[in-house]
């Protein structure tokens, strides 16, 4: 997919997202430096990278938030601020690491805000539009908190209601901000089950570098906002890439059928640290 | 053995009983029952004052002898057997202060409830944005720039100034926040400095008031329904629906907003301008309502969480029981106000205010 060159390669009917010498900047600094980037259509693509990296904000320029100060961005071969903030809402499902609301609402609600691309103002949602809420409901196994405040629902439920929300949505493209966090594993791996099974293009921002490389078709490394490397998984999970970007050791085995990788990590860090504090802290026979 | 509904009365009955409590259901009897008890109030208020007149009259009066055509004519009893007195303080009196009551309570308590959700504020309200402190300098401006004697007849220039005021209150707020009016928190506290701001030039044209023209514009700023006539309804009244109307075909895009602005944006929701058009709407409606009645708080803050706790948080009917519930409190705030000093009408803003205190108080102390 990716070009690590600021010029791009031809451009290709599959890309979804073309960014060119993509700059974003805050005031005075630079967040986001001279990304060059295409993103396929109907493939999963991972943004991965240290806290800081300018992943978020990366993401934020492909649902038009936040507008670029240079450079290029396109969605479907036109530029993304020529597309009305309706259109993209039709295209483009986001979900979000929402703070809690101050004014709760109850999960069905909620969900029901997707259906807000789609329809007119002066319309009601019709039982159909409240029938794909409560599907949508069911795929994320909230059935039973749809009457649930909101604000009463943990970290991991929160995060599967906007997830129905983005599916009530029913775009062809789905944006997520790190989707796993809060979620424990079982969670994790459902989310994501039904998040591939979407067959839909998918961007997101992933911490877990193992789960990166079984999820994704392709991955960004990101780095201080600049793009280390891109490509597909292989390509981009070297010890070297991951030495330079997260400063740590680590191990990547192939499994047995030369696909998934598996990365182990060099904690001895931690286990020293760990062992090393007995140590330090004086014994209570030596105090008495 | 299953049990078939068909078969079995009793059950039928129950899944009847079930859907009569059903979340929409519920909602239409609790709105039934705030019309009815509107009505009643409407009613009750009509008779109480300083002449009190019994609900027979009152009914009579309003529904038997028509409108006021019937109580200006010439006699003591008219043919619906009301005394005229009686008719001229329902028709002349009572009626119109009770419809501007209904009108400011219903108008502070939506514009209350729309900015807090473009806010996502509790604590927002027409004070808290400057609108009500702008409204009030724009109406005192024009009051003290005239004797008190033509007040009245300047009812328009009152509702021009207080008009003016509002909207450039909403206009500083924008112009201090600047870049920063995307950004909810930096609008508040800009609001907040503008509320001070005109609070503090409004205290300076009373302090250099004549001392009639002072005690005239402090009894207008604590607010009043004393000067109620049906000529000052209509505008009040049109601003009203007209902004109601408008919040209604926006509810979907602002409980957007209240659930968060960036999910909001994806949704395809214009966030800034949307809050833009609500803060413009609600200084309208506010300013206008200030214009005619002074000015009143704690009711814009009070009713919207008041009408969540019955009905939840869909904002369409919070709006519709803020018009029901609004509307009512002012009706019996008014009554109250009348009722409790002999021969004199406590202004409506010290009432409100004390209610809306020891409200607050109730709820730090329970929740």
């Amino acid at each position: 997919m990716l070009n690590q060159s600021p010029k791009l390669s031809k451009t290709n009917s599959d890309d979804v997202f073309i960014a060119s010498n993509l700059c974003w900047n805050v005031g005075k600094s630079s967040i986001l430096k001279n990304l060059n980037f295409e993103i396929k259509r109907n493939k999963i693509t991972g943004v991965i990278g240290p806290n800081g990296a300018g992943k978020s904000s990366l993401l934020r320029c492909l649902f038009g938030k936040n507008k670029i100060s240079s450079g290029s961005l396109t969605f479907n071969h036109k530029d993304i601020d020529d597309h009305s903030r309706k259109e993209l809402a039709q295209n483009i499902a986001v979900v979000l690491q929402e703070p809690p609301t101050q004014f709760d609402m109850d999960v069905f609600e909620l969900v029901s805000l997707g259906l807000i691309p789609n329809l007119r103002l002066l319309s009601f949602p019709t039982t159909q539009d409240k029938q794909r809420v409560i599907l949508a409901l069911a795929d994320v196994e909230l059935t039973d908190k749809q009457h649930c405040s909101f604000n009463t629902l943990s970290g991991g439920e929160k995060q599967r209601v906007m997830l129905a929300r983005a599916i009530v949505q029913e775009t062809k493209i789905l944006i997520l901000d790190e989707p796993t966090n809060h979620l424990d594993i079982q969670h994790q791996i459902d989310i994501l089950h039904l998040i591939k099974n979407l067959n839909i293009t998918i961007i997101l921002s992933i911490h877990d570098l193992n789960i990166a490389s079984i999820f994704c078709d392709e991955l960004i490394l990101m780095d201080e906002g600049k793009i280390i490397s891109q490509g597909v998984c292989a390509d981009v999970l070297t010890q070297d890439n991951l030495k330079n970007v997260f400063k740590v050791h680590a191990e990547i085995e192939l499994d047995s059928s030369g696909q998934q990788q598996k990365i182990t990590f060099d904690l001895s860090k931690i286990a020293s640290k760990h062992d090393s504090k007995p140590e330090t802290k004086p014994h209570a026979s030596d105090v008495f | 053995m299953t049990l078939s509904l068909k078969q079995n009365p009793t059950l039928v009955m129950f899944f009847d009983m079930n859907s009569l409590f059903s979340p929409s259901n519920r909602f239409s009897l609790i709105l039934i029952a705030s019309i009815v008890f509107l009505l009643f109030s409407f009613i009750y208020a009509t008779g109480r004052g300083n002449v009190a007149i019994s609900f027979q009259d009152v009914f009579d009066s309003i529904f038997v002898c028509g409108g006021l055509d019937s109580a200006l004519v010439s006699g003591t009893i008219s043919d619906c057997g009301v005394k005229l007195v009686y008719q001229k303080i329902v028709w002349e009196i009572r009626i119109p202060r009770i419809l501007m009551a209904f009108l400011t309570g219903a108008g502070l308590s939506i514009v209350g409830a729309i900015l807090q959700s473009v806010t996502r504020n509790p604590l927002a309200d027409p004070y808290l944005f400057g609108i009500s402190s702008g409204a009030s300098l724009g109406a005192v401006l024009v009051i003290s720039s005239f004797s008190g004697a033509v007040i009245a007849g300047t009812a328009i220039s009152i509702t021009f100034g207080a008009l003016a005021g509002g909207v450039f209150s909403v206009v500083l707020m924008l112009f201090l926040a600047g870049n920063a009016s995307m950004q909810v928190d930096k609008l508040l506290l800009s609001g907040v400095a503008v509320s001070f701001m005109l609070g503090a030039f409004t205290s300076l044209v009373v302090y250099y008031s004549d001392p009639d023209t002072a005690s005239s514009l402090l009894f207008w700023i604590m607010g009043s329904f004393s000067n109620s006539s049906w000529s000052q309804l209509p505008l009040p009244a049109f601003t009203l629906v007209f902004c109601l109307a408008i919040f209604l075909i926006y509810q979907k895009w602002i409980s957007a907003i209240q659930a968060g602005d960036e999910g909001a944006l994806t949704l395809g929701v214009p966030v800034s301008r949307l809050r833009l058009m609500m803060l413009v709407l609600s200084s309208i409606l506010t300013a206008v309502l200030v214009s005619q009645v002074g000015g009143i708080g704690f009711v814009g803050l009070m009713i919207p969480h008041i009408c969540r706790f019955i009905v939840g948080n869909q904002l369409y009917k919070v709006l519709l029981m803020c018009v029901l519930v609004g509307g009512s409190f002012m009706v019996w705030v008014d009554v109250f106000a009348r009722a409790i000093l002999n021969e004199q009408v406590l202004p409506i803003g010290i009432v409100t205010s004390a209610i809306g205190s020891l409200f607050f108080f109730i709820i730090l102390k329970t929740k």
